[in-house]
């Protein structure tokens, strides 16, 4: 059976990884930080894949986010997707070079679709993650791109059909409005995209405990549930929350050996 | 130990050079030169991306006789990842049709996104055999490994294969004397992978 995933998803911004709260980024600390506080390697043993954002506002130094890519895949034994102000061939080369095993597109979806199906020719669907950023505005939910600054003029449906045109392999479905604030997954959000969308769904914005997630993983169409709460999943909060959904008969994958075994 | 990885131009390989450090393999090597592929005690074949221009990739730099030489006459140990696996068949029908290395008796189709979604994304269970080496010290119970691929392989002889279930069942990994395949990547897939890689690293 297809396991579902849990995803923590890393945002970043000039050397930092920073807490997102309705896209509004504030700094927690560097890679050694979040190796000291956080133990990555060892948490993210109870992961089943990592997302790494760059958020930066400014101009964004793509080169700079490609080292620390690469410095993040020494740690973990898990898929990397990484993304954020990738443009050209060339910037999706540099992170696949880097170790990330797939790329997220966000704005590029949007602006520029034949990059995108050049990247999908060059690295196959499954290596790219079409992230969609949605926001509620009078009863119905509007699409953004270029970090939540500009709203596109699409309905969530036809957007969700052209992305499926264009050949991407899962929709990272993120909530602005639940981003950060540990209220839960929006719940009517997902209920419309997964009406909609036949390609795997990771859904994000709003987890901030065990409960969210397993409410998001019980949803039959979706495939994996992110959270990108530093503050909330700190120290063996996921760890502890994998052993949770699992004692609770989530579909999540079961890890045999203890890693103290194999070196 | 020496492992050299395969390299044409394709796959990323990041992750399988640091798992492969962080099991302690001393020398991981990237190449595609003849010498440096025979002075190995192992041999992985990476691949991300499609079956044709693998393969092409792979005869344009005349890698099929290198590995043709090496693996089926001198009988270096070899595994095929994910791609790298599809490789090591007879055929896929990505890009039209194509012809593999042909060292097992397998072909490459698509997964029919009728039924399922496609790609099939994520970790699956395999029916594991403890009996082979590649799941030497596992449990003879389904266990978790990660996949990402939209082409599985389908043999209709006996190649040690075991099973992943999508829809149907698909040859998840093979085995035979020096040749091992896994269409999943034990270098994205945890423990369980590690200990399928450690497994190759000591029993073949």
């Amino acid at each position: 059976m297809l396991r579902k995933r849990i995803i923590f998803s890393l945002i970043y911004s000039d050397g930092y990884f920073m807490q997102s709260r309705n896209f509004r980024l504030q700094k927690v600390g560097n890679l050694n930080w979040l190796e000291k506080n956080y133990r990555f390697q060892s948490i993210a043993f109870a992961l089943d894949e990592l997302i790494v954002l760059n958020a930066s506002k400014t101009e964004k130094n793509i080169t700079e986010f490609a080292k620390t890519v690469s410095d993040l895949v020494n740690d973990v034994f898990i898929p990397i997707a990484a993304g954020g102000g990738i443009r050209t061939l060339e910037d999706a080369e540099l992170l696949f070079n880097s170790g990330a095993d797939k790329i997220v597109l966000n704005s590029l979806l949007f602006q520029d679709p034949n990059m995108v199906m050049k990247i999908i020719e060059n690295y196959g669907s499954q290596s790219v993650v079409a992230s969609v950023d949605c926001k509620l505005n009078l009863g119905s939910y509007e699409i953004f791109i270029n970090n939540g600054t500009k709203k596109l003029d699409y309905d969530i449906q036809k957007y969700l059909i052209y992305l499926e045109e264009l050949g991407v392999g899962e929709i990272y479905l993120n909530s602005i409005d639940r981003d950060g604030t540990g209220f839960g997954y929006d719940f009517d959000l997902i209920k419309i995209v997964e009406d909609i969308t036949k390609l795997p769904l990771i859904i994000a914005g709003g987890a901030g405990n065990e409960n969210h997630l397993a409410k998001g993983l019980q949803i039959n169409k979706v495939s994996a549930v992110a959270t990108a709460n530093l503050f909330n999943f700190i120290g063996n909060s996921i760890p502890n929350a994998r052993d949770y959904l699992l004692d609770n008969g989530l579909n999540l994958s079961n890890r045999v050996f203890d890693t103290l075994d194999l070196i | 130990m020496k492992i050299v990885i395969v390299e044409y131009g394709m796959g990323n390989i990041r992750s399988i050079v640091s798992t492969l450090q962080y099991l302690g393999v001393q020398d991981v090597v990237l190449s595609s030169d003849f010498e440096i592929l025979n002075s190995a005690d192992k041999i992985i074949l990476p691949g991300v991306g499609s079956f044709g221009k693998a393969i092409t990739q792979i005869r344009h730099r005349n890698i099929d006789n290198y590995l043709n030489e090496i693996v089926l006459e001198n009988k270096k140990p070899i595994l095929g990842i994910c791609l790298g696996m599809q490789l090591l068949g007879n055929s896929s029908t990505e890009d039209g049709n194509n012809k593999g290395l042909g060292y097992i008796n397998g072909y490459v189709v698509k997964f029919d996104n009728s039924l399922v979604k496609v790609p099939h994304v994520g970790f699956n269970q395999v029916k594991v055999n403890n009996k082979l080496k590649l799941y030497n010290g596992f449990n003879d119970i389904p266990t978790d490994f990660y996949f990402t691929h939209s082409f599985r392989m389908k043999s209709d002889v006996e190649i040690n294969q075991c099973y992943c279930n999508y829809q149907e069942d698909f040859v998840a990994s093979f085995e035979r004397d020096n040749i091992a395949g896994v269409q999943f990547h034990p270098e994205l897939s945890q423990t369980n992978g590690l200990k399928l890689l450690k497994n190759f690293i000591d029993k073949f």
